[in-house]
């Protein structure tokens, strides 16, 4: 062999050695993803047995065309109004993200599920309506919590409502016990990232969307006041994951992972039945018609991946629709002005 | 008209099988690599390597990301449909055609096969030895090439370590592909006058031909074996049900590296064999 072809073939196994190590390194530490947004910092108070996580961009969704399209849609809620002149937070401008996790079982302490809500709060407008309302003020390994139907370490209030200030701009909603897990979490390190399985499925989904929630069904069909009929059915279902992206539409993405091919062949046929009957009952429904014509069944394997894209000119038909329906309500006048 | 005649059993202290086809791999790889087709191989692997690096450019410039009907093209998915597509469906086969055909067929072409058959060491040792230096010089190209892509397009709205696994798949599959064929090819080259123009056909034709086509005869290709090993990158359409209906007709895992196995061993011999047995008309 030749020099000149011994160093050619050397390069060669340099560039793919290289890559390999890049990709090595980047799977053992969950990520390199080299972007600019980094994952969640709420990922260190989520527990790494959780089941299921959930992110929304909450200020992307807010500000985007979609939402100002279904503004006129749907009217706005008053209980958004309350909430606004109660505690002083607006829905719509001061909450930046939502990130969710749950717990299907976590030891003597159970199962359930903390939202961490990070945005611009007035936490003592917050902490005084919560007193108002018979919550208790307490302090557990440094963050201020506060509990509602009694102090946090009785028994009977384990369960209860509880609100817990994590940092400057970040709080946790969720029952004592889940709160306090967020919290231990913290403390210890051991959060959701070290969970690869589903870490995995989180990091390609980062970025491609302003929502999305990541679960494994396994950890899901636990949870005590599931039926035993539905957790036998969602046993053939190990990992689901779903995307949403708002802009000026909405697309989605649904994914599952089954437990063998079969499953997931009787998964996508269930599919399929489901989208051509929602076809036949639609009849001539345009604003259906167009929805479902969105949605692409794809995968292969023990995937089954579900994508739909609703586009704003859906809103323009349903928004045409109601005012047609506005004008028809309207009542007739009869002759003479009575 | 000289004639090459065939051998008979290699003289007593004549190198083994094994040994002879390292040799010859050894004389051949150099040949291989600083060949004019080596140069249109890294024309055909270069250009999804620089249409991977002009996307990359384009999102670090800060373009909006691709989509199409409103479903955000992510780097995955463009890696997915550049191997699917462009290295298993065309570059591999192609490549395979190329090289594979003209093993024995130029040394035949440039009259220099005598010297080979002149020297103690088993014919089919040349053979199997050429083969050798095909494969390892064609996956010293195509691999990089496909390193490369992964890691210019796979960040843009994706991860390196959730694509890892599927990379060193994707690597093992068109290896694995690029020494089917190339095995197929030898044996085309060693049996046939024109074996360029039968392994274009068989690529180009009669594969797409009785893969879109329902029923047992797409088992008479390799490519329907090596779909096999990659679900993962194959794209669906669930617009046309023929499509659905092919796409589900895919060999299992095992079926398909069995198959593949016995694909290459077979052809293999079977090349070997030709070259052993038969005699070469060299025109003056």
């Amino acid at each position: 062999m030749t020099k000149p072809t011994r160093y050619f073939l050397i390069g060669s196994v340099v560039v793919v050695a290289a890559g390999l190590a890049t990709g090595l390194v980047a799977y053992y530490n969950g990520g390199l993803t080299f972007r600019s947004s980094s994952e969640p910092a709420e990922f260190s108070y989520l527990p790494a047995g959780s089941a299921a996580v959930a992110y929304a961009d909450v200020r992307a969704v807010m500000d985007s065309n979609f939402r100002q399209r279904l503004r006129q849609v749907l009217p706005t809620g008053d209980e958004q109004e309350r909430l606004r002149a109660e505690i002083g937070v607006d829905i719509e401008r001061d909450i930046d993200t939502v990130v969710a996790s749950f717990v299907a079982d976590g030891g003597p302490a159970g199962g359930g599920a903390v939202v961490l809500v990070r945005g611009r709060f007035n936490e003592a407008t917050i902490e005084a309506k919560a007193v108002e309302h018979g919550g208790v003020v307490e302090s557990y390994k440094g963050k201020r919590i506060i509990t509602m139907g009694g102090p946090a370490d009785a028994v009977a209030s384990a369960s209860g409502g509880c609100v817990a200030f994590l940092e400057s701009g970040l709080l946790a909603l969720g029952d004592v016990a889940s709160v306090k897990r967020a919290i231990d979490t913290r403390t210890s390190g051991d959060d959701v990232t070290k969970s690869a399985d589903l870490m995995k499925i989180v990091n390609e989904l980062q970025g491609s969307g302003n929502a999305w929630v990541v679960g494994r069904l396994d950890g899901l069909t636990k949870a005590e006041d599931l039926p035993a009929p539905v957790r036998d059915q969602l046993g053939a279902v190990q990992l689901f994951a779903a995307r949403l992206h708002i802009d000026g539409g909405v697309s989605g993405l649904l994914r599952a992972e089954a437990r063998d091919d079969q499953a997931a062949e009787q998964l996508r046929d269930v599919v399929r039945g489901v989208l051509a009957a929602g076809r036949l009952v639609s009849g001539a429904d345009t604003r259906v018609e167009a929805v479902l014509n969105s949605f692409q069944l794809q995968g292969t394997g023990r995937t089954v991946t579900l994508s739909f894209s609703v586009p704003a000119e859906v809103f323009d038909i349903v928004n045409g629709l109601a005012a047609l329906g506005g004008l028809a309500e309207q009542p007739r006048k009869t002759p003479g002005g009575k | 008209m000289a004639a090459a005649r065939p051998s008979s059993a290699p003289p007593p202290g004549a190198p083994d099988f094994w040994y002879a086809s390292l040799r010859v791999f050894d004389l051949s790889l150099g040949d291989m690599i600083w060949s004019r087709r080596t140069i249109f191989m890294l024309l055909v692997v270069g250009l999804p390597v620089l249409m991977a690096v002009v996307v990359r450019l384009i999102h670090a410039l800060g373009a909006a990301p691709m989509s199409i009907e409103r479903t955000e093209i992510t780097g995955p998915m463009m890696f997915g449909f550049m191997i699917w597509m462009f290295f298993v469906r065309f570059c591999v086969p192609i490549l395979a055609v190329f090289y594979g055909t003209s093993l024995i067929a130029d040394e035949v072409d440039d009259k220099t096969i005598t010297y080979l058959f002149t020297r103690p060491i088993p014919r089919g040792a040349v053979l199997v030895g050429k083969y050798l230096a095909y494969l390892v010089c064609t996956v010293s190209v195509v691999l990089p090439a496909v390193v490369l892509v992964w890691l210019f397009v796979l960040p843009i709205g994706g991860s390196l370590g959730a694509g890892f696994v599927d990379l060193v798949t994707d690597l093992g599959v068109l290896a694995l592909g690029l020494a089917v064929y190339g095995a197929f090819f030898a044996l085309i080259g060693a049996v046939l006058k024109r074996p360029l123009l039968f392994g274009l056909a068989f690529v180009l034709g009669w594969e797409q031909v009785v893969l879109a086509i329902p029923g047992y005869l797409k088992r008479f290709s390799v490519a329907y074996y090596v779909q096999g090993l990659v679900p993962h990158t194959m794209p669906n359409d669930s617009a046309v049900s023929l499509i659905q209906g092919m796409m589900r007709e895919i060999p299992s895992l095992p079926e398909s590296l069995l198959w593949m196995g016995l694909i290459e061993a077979v052809c293999l011999w079977l090349a070997a064999r030709t070259v052993a047995r038969r005699e070469y008309v060299l025109e003056q």
